[in-house]
């Protein structure tokens, strides 16, 4: 390849397209079973194969559109989507990401500093994004694994949901109108629904990862069963992902090959992390996803750093920039490796019973019975 | 052969009776501690069944396995001292129920005054007021729990003792003469009746050891049972390969004369909220139900009716279908009047299943529950011996999502509670998931994904020519061309993946 479509568009050789392929497979399983994760992992992960941020990002976010679309199908099987509260929560978020990409842009139109890593815009704009993001995801993590630990203390993890402190506070407001979600089996009020849409839509245009706030915001807020939670989270993500693509590819920015790998890989690990979702505890759901947020979390952490630098604040030497930078990345693939594992390993414990079982439904033999002298 | 057991909590001075009882009858004085010691040494893991205790969620098969070896080993090591040294004095948590069936033991329970165990406590571990109080408690709990979650029974209730003993009046010494002088009444003396449980059970306890030790058997859980040298053990149904080994096992142990190898008669309990005989459904159950020659037990989940006035519900049934009792939460378990309260409400034709598996011989008998989703698994009680639980349709009133995603977490509650397989109606019927029609897709749609994936990757330049145009007019059929195309590679290829997960059964 040459010109501008070389400057573009990489070469992808059989190592290349594998990694690709793996890298699907990764953000799959994690999308799959906590309902987001996918995109934190996988744009980095192109870029870190030379593929320019922006083609990343519009390669992933058209791999997102068919990926969610099938994941949501899947959770829609199980009774996992209440497509009612999606449509609620599409509206609102819509009008959050647009708040949230005006904002960016005028942090970014100020400028400061060089560009960096995946935020690709000034300093500012990073230090901004990250700031949110730590500040954010912390919370949302610490009340998780907090939550999901007090739970398991008490051994009542088997009866024991996520804390209704907040759903029973909100459920108390009965703010006019309440509205009833059938699949979800709740009743939630349509002022809390327009308040969450707005912020995950914000949060979503801001940090681009809408799915970490959404599916907390639906389980601790609405009540909403884990899975229902991750199903819904899926639906919506369809539609952000198509509205996505559309917009990247009339720009010219979508290597289709990328999002053909990536489907290679994540179609399979999806089913495998929604599968997860349906013989996995809920309290170990809301562990796994509360340590793989805490991982996030380090990893932009510790690329503030460099922002600060880039914005005069820190005194600290530029030759520092690629070891925070690596570490930050290395951080990033640490927290969703071990997230794929944790999810496989417990999936492949289910699995082997469940065929335990099938062996015994199927294969039992006849009843005997046997007497002899001994 | 004097045996007394006394229970004794933390700090109570039971151990100091029972050493004193122990020295006026001249017989030595077994502690737990030297139990569990001996056990541990014979490699029973008994500090992680401990844990268990505290931490249901890690009670995993083995351990399940674990608890009956250490309750086997337990009485055959008492036994074994009661038939060497004549008589013994026992002294730990409620060691009489390991004896069960030997008439002559004398249950003992030793309670101290509160205020002597606080003070006990604060000096011996150095701790606050409150600290000891609350630390007595916490014993008594995990006590009571061990106790309750070994024999089904609690722990402080009286009549699980033939004395108790409050020690907040008496002295050691003259509790420990009261004990001598009761041991001494003829109820408590061995007669030839409790001389051949004696011998029953300490023969059946070691067969189920042995089974416990030796690799082939060591994985089932057995029913032993021994009378007069004739020993029956009860094998689960996938032990049922191990038949031979279990009797040669058996046989190979001192006194034992004959070995009858039974395959447990298994019982399959069935959720769903209203059955119907003759269904496709019931044809499912009744089917597997003959293969394993178990019982069929019903319970039929009423989960609209927790709003009903009068709080949840439990309506039992007998074989026949016929209403036994009525219990209401909130009469405090008063039984009703049956033949009113049972037999006038609708039964989601519950009675007329069991009349027909009655019939066919295959009724476990039933009981109707009207309670709350989340309280529903409440209900059932593990210990009974399931080997599978079959959830059918239950939450009728729930549109179709809700009641496919409420009956998988009810299927998950059971599961945590009977620690024993649970499917659905559904997986019965499907006992195949991956049929001809699946083959044929995934070939068919296979093919069209790699003709896709070779379409784009052997002409990648023009490809990205074409997606990435030259001006934003010209982009347009290529962004058409995504948005039209990516669903459909993503639902192709989806489908391939699908399919073969279906294939590796993981649906």
């Amino acid at each position: 390849m040459s010109g501008e479509i070389g400057h573009m568009f990489i070469h992808l050789g059989v190592g290349g397209a594998l990694q690709v392929v793996l890298l699907g497979f990764i953000g799959g399983i994690l999308s799959g079973f906590i309902g987001s994760g996918g995109a934190f992992f996988m744009t980095p992960g192109m870029m870190n194969l030379g593929v320019p941020g922006v083609v990343a990002v519009g390669s992933n976010i058209t791999h997102k559109f068919g990926k969610a679309m099938m994941g949501s199908k899947k959770h829609g099987e199980m009774g996992n989507v209440d497509r009612k509260l999606g449509a609620f929560l599409i509206l609102t978020s819509f009008a959050g990401i647009r708040l949230a990409v005006w904002l960016n842009s005028m942090l970014f139109a100020g400028g400061g500093g060089g560009s960096h890593g995946e935020g690709g815009g000034g300093a500012t704009s990073n230090l901004y994004i990250s700031l949110v993001f730590v500040c954010i995801l912390s919370v949302v993590a610490v009340s998780m694994l907090r939550d999901a630990l007090k739970s398991r203390l008490k051994a009542e993890a088997a009866e024991h949901g996520p804390s209704q402190k907040l759903v029973e506070f909100f459920s108390r407001l009965r703010l006019f109108p309440m509205i009833y979600f059938p699949v979800a089996d709740v009743r939630i009020s349509l002022w809390v629904i327009l308040v969450v849409g707005l912020a995950t839509g914000y949060l979503a245009g801001t940090i681009g990862v809408g799915g970490f706030i959404g599916v907390p915001a639906m389980i601790y807020v609405f009540g909403l069963p884990t899975a229902v939670a991750a199903g819904t989270e899926l639906y919506l993500a369809m539609f952000m992902g198509g509205f996505g693509a559309l917009n990247y590819a009339l720009e010219g920015m979508v290597d289709i090959r990328l999002t053909m790998l990536l489907y290679l890989g994540s179609l399979f690990g999806i089913y495998i992390g929604a599968y997860g979702t349906k013989v996995v505890r809920e309290v170990v759901i809301r562990l796994v996803t509360g340590v793989i947020i805490i991982l996030c979390v380090l990893s932009r952490g510790i690329a503030i750093p460099i922002y600060l630098r880039e914005l005069g604040v820190l005194a600290m030497d530029p030759r520092y920039d690629a070891l925070f930078n690596g570490a930050s990345k290395a951080l990033l693939f640490v927290s969703g490796i071990t997230g794929a594992a944790i999810i496989l390993f417990y999936v492949t414990a289910a699995y082997r019973r469940r065929n335990r079982m099938q062996a015994l439904l199927w294969t039992a033999p006849r009843r005997t019975e046997a007497a002899a002298a001994g | 052969m004097r045996i007394a057991c006394i229970s004794r909590g933390s700090y109570s001075r039971g151990k100091e009776v029972a050493e004193t009882l122990a020295k006026k009858l001249g017989c030595p004085c077994i502690s737990r501690e030297e139990l569990v010691e001996a056990a541990t040494k014979a490699g029973i893991r008994v500090g992680k069944l401990e844990t268990a205790v505290l931490k249901p969620h890690i009670f995993t098969e083995r351990l399940a396995l674990e608890k009956e070896h250490f309750q086997a080993f337990s009485a055959r090591y008492l036994l074994e001292r009661v038939v060497k040294d004549g008589d013994i004095v026992y002294h730990g948590r409620a060691g009489h129920l390991l004896l069960a069936g030997i008439s002559h033991v004398l249950r003992v329970r030793v309670v101290a005054d509160m205020e002597y165990r606080i003070s006990h406590v604060m000096r011996q571990m150095n701790l606050s007021y409150e600290k000891a109080k609350r630390y007595i408690e916490a014993v008594r709990e995990d006590h009571a729990r061990w106790v309750h979650m070994y024999y089904g029974v609690t722990w402080d209730e009286a009549q699980q003792y033939d004395l108790i003993l409050n020690l907040s009046q008496m002295s050691v010494e003259n509790a420990a003469a009261a004990l001598l002088t009761v041991s001494q009444l003829p109820d408590f003396q061995v007669t030839p009746a409790s001389r051949r449980a004696i011998d029953n059970v300490l023969l059946a306890s070691r067969v189920r050891v042995a089974l416990a030790e030796r690799e082939d058997t060591s994985g089932g859980q057995y029913t032993v049972s021994a009378s007069d040298g004739a020993v029956s053990v009860v094998y689960p149904l996938y032990q049922a390969h191990a038949a031979e080994e279990i009797r040669a096992v058996a046989g190979g142990i001192e006194g034992v004369r004959s070995v009858a190898c039974t395959q447990a008669q298994t019982n399959l309990l069935w959720v769903q909220e209203r059955f119907e005989p003759g269904s496709e459904a019931f044809r499912e159950v009744v089917s597997l139900a003959n293969k394993w020659g178990a019982a069929v037990e019903l319970l039929r989940l009423d989960a609209a009716g927790e709003n009903c006035e009068g709080g949840a519900q439990l309506v039992t049934y007998g074989a026949a279908g016929q209403p036994k009792d009525v219990k209401t939460e909130n009469n405090g378990g008063i039984e009703e009047d049956t033949s009113e309260a049972g037999g006038a409400a609708d039964d989601g034709g519950l009675r007329d299943t069991l009349a027909e598996l009655a019939r066919m011989g295959r009724s476990g008998g039933g009981r109707a529950v009207r309670a709350a989703p989340h309280a529903a698994a409440e209900f059932v009680k593990p210990g009974v011996g399931y080997t599978l639980a079959v959830v059918g349709e239950v939450f009728l009133d729930k549109g179709q999502a809700a009641r496919t995603r409420m009956s998988r977490e009810l299927a998950s509650l059971l599961h945590e509670r009977l620690r024993v397989p649970v499917v659905t109606v559904q997986e019965l019927k499907q006992r195949y998931l991956f049929n001809p029609k699946s083959i044929i897709n995934l070939l068919l749609l296979s093919a069209v994904a790699a003709a896709i994936y070779a379409a784009v990757f052997l002409n990648q330049e023009a490809v990205l020519d074409f997606l990435h145009g030259t001006g934003a007019g010209s982009r347009i059929p290529a962004a058409v061309c995504v948005f039209a195309g990516v669903p459909l590679i993503a639902y192709i290829y989806g489908t391939v993946a699908r399919l073969v997960l279906k294939l590796l059964r993981i649906e």
